[in-house]
């Protein structure tokens, strides 16, 4: 990662800069709402990237003490992704499953399968409802300092 | 109801809020489906918009809004081969878009 990013420092201008965004490390939400009313909040179980996470904020932190990069600002916000069916929703996420080559642990599996059956049961018994997907991201600018 | 993606636009809002994309040439590395690349191009100059994976480029090709079909590119290809291909000093910003881990 640190390769890259200094990479990256050579495609740049001098001038411009370099706009990192990626998932905080704490599990993304899943969500029933119904109006105002929350009806189950559960952390997603296939939550498996926390050790990816740490790689990018160590690599980040390494390129600014190598002082290839100055960091310039960093804040944090949220994405939440609304679909009318628990069906819908897993399969837009299977979509970018489909990318990992990780096999997937049958315990996590199981885990997700139990939420999202809940889950479904929910917004079968509660018309109206919405289901949505929270997660939280970190983005950071970064200037070029060393350019080669 | 489809699936809806950040409706609230909490994402270009924070990019936004950190840079201004007017008039600029950026590299966007791991750019999926074009999801965010849609909400910032129509201020850039030229955007490059990359990634690994064939079918997520076929997708945001195929989905390219035809005001935007002059001023982004997007390539099915890994950042290490853009990268050994590419002069320095191309673009003014660079985005990592969720691809840095």
């Amino acid at each position: 990662m640190v390769h890259a990013l200094e990479e990256i420092l050579h495609l740049l201008n001098p001038e411009g800069c370099l706009i990192d965004i990626h998932p905080i490390r704490k599990a993304p939400l899943i969500q029933i709402h119904r109006g105002d009313d929350l009806l189950l909040a559960e952390s997603d179980p296939g939550y498996d990237y926390d050790e990816g996470l740490r790689h990018a904020d160590d690599a980040l932190d390494e390129v600014v003490r190598r002082a290839s990069f100055l960091i310039e600002g960093k804040s944090e916000f949220e994405v939440v992704t609304y679909a009318s069916s628990v069906a819908e929703m897993r399969d837009y996420w299977a979509q970018y499953g489909a990318f990992d080559d990780e096999p997937k642990d049958e315990a996590v599996t199981a885990r997700q399968d139990e939420i999202y059956a809940r889950a479904d049961d929910l917004m079968r018994s509660n018309e109206g409802a919405e289901i949505t997907y929270h997660e939280r991201a970190r983005i950071t600018r970064l200037k070029p300092q060393a350019w080669r | 109801m489809t699936i809806r993606v950040d409706p609230e636009n909490n994402e270009p809002n924070a990019l936004f809020a950190v840079a201004d994309f007017n008039g600029r040439r950026v590299l966007e590395i791991g750019c999926g489906d074009g999801r965010l690349t849609w909400r910032y191009a129509e201020k850039a100059a030229h955007v490059m918009a990359i990634d690994p994976f064939e079918g997520s480029i076929a997708r945001a090709k195929e989905n390219t809004p035809e005001d935007l079909k002059s001023r982004v590119e997007f390539r099915y290809v890994s950042f290490d081969d853009f990268a050994a291909a590419s002069k320095a000093s191309t673009f003014d910003i660079a985005i990592l878009s969720w691809s840095l881990c």
